[in-house]
């Protein structure tokens, strides 16, 4: 495998939820897929962003930086999901400035913001902060936890 | 049209509200940038009682396919580099924005207006004082530098 395979990391994320994806293979949405699946189906390896700037195939990442994904991935999934439902308090997504419609899967942070979960997720896994104030997303969902 | 990609979608809806409502001193040729989505050149022009009203500067926002996600390559161009402490000369601008503090919530228009108010505070036209040094040993890419943020007051 080498480094110049590159793919969008749109696919990444629906891979990662394990929805809408093309590939069956992969039973369990929240786990890393294994090597050996990514070879046996012949995709590239998905590329991961341990830290905002930083890209890596699965393959190339430390054990490290696998367990800190894998948790990354398990804390998204904890954020409340909804679909737009018309309400006129929020309108516009502000990562793909796009107006909502009626039906659009959307993921509420914390701090209240609202966006796409598709676009969000895609910058959550890069960063846990709120793209609008920056608020850390992980630091409210693990007092909540602990609350609950 | 349903073949465009997320990058592509966004960058032109950024177009058509700046060709719609551009901010004060921000201008571009969108016919040019219709050509290619992914290389803006702005056109800036110093804010009026600042240091640099009445000089007008050129701008280019190079965006990967990850855009927004990452920060577009922000660099000063053309003839007339302005004189600033974060500015060097071969057009870099250390910024903090641009790399560490980038969100996808922010835009050309934001990054123009962030780059407009960092002229206009400005007391004192110098080069950063590592100028010589930067010019001579940078990455093409100014997001390959590790940047140490000067002051943000300034
Ligand atoms: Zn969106
Ligand atoms: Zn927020």
């Amino acid at each position: 495998m080498g480094n110049c395979l590159k793919r969008s990391t749109t696919d990444d994320i629906s891979l990662l939820r394990g929805s809408d994806s093309i590939r069956e293979a992969s039973s369990d949405p929240v786990g890393l897929p294994s090597y050996q699946e990514a070879l046996s189906v012949q995709v590239p390896p998905p590329l991961y962003h341990p830290s905002p700037s930083v890209t890596r195939s699965v393959t190339q990442l430390t054990e490290e930086e696998q367990i800190k994904i894998a948790k990354r991935i398990g804390l998204i999934q904890h954020l409340p999901t909804g679909k737009y439902d018309g309400c006129k308090k929020i309108r516009e997504c502000v990562i793909c400035m796009g107006e909502f419609m009626v039906g659009d899967a959307l993921r509420y942070l914390p701090c209240m913001h609202t966006y796409h979960m598709t676009c969000i997720d895609d910058w959550l896994m890069r960063s846990l902060t709120c793209p609008s104030c920056m608020e850390p997303v992980d630091a409210a969902l693990l007092t909540s936890y602990e609350t609950n | 049209m349903t073949e465009r990609s997320p990058s592509k979608r966004r960058l032109h809806r950024e177009l058509l509200s700046l060709i719609k409502e551009p901010p004060p001193g921000v201008s571009l040729d969108a016919e040019q940038i219709e050509q290619n989505l992914f290389l803006w050149t702005i056109h800036l022009e110093g804010a009026e009682r600042t240091l640099y009203e009445g000089e007008s500067f050129q701008l280019q926002f190079k965006f990967s396919d990850n855009y927004p996600f990452d920060s577009p390559e922000v660099i000063f161009t053309g003839e007339h580099i302005p004189i600033h402490p974060h500015v060097y000369s071969n057009g870099h601008i250390c910024l903090s924005i641009l790399t560490d503090d980038w969100s996808p919530a922010l835009s050309v228009q934001s990054v123009c207006l962030s780059i407009v108010s960092m002229l206009s505070s400005c007391k004192e036209k110098q080069r950063p004082p590592d100028n010589a040094f930067y010019v001579k040993t940078c990455n093409k890419n100014p997001k390959k530098t590790k940047w140490w943020y000067h002051d943000d007051s300034v």
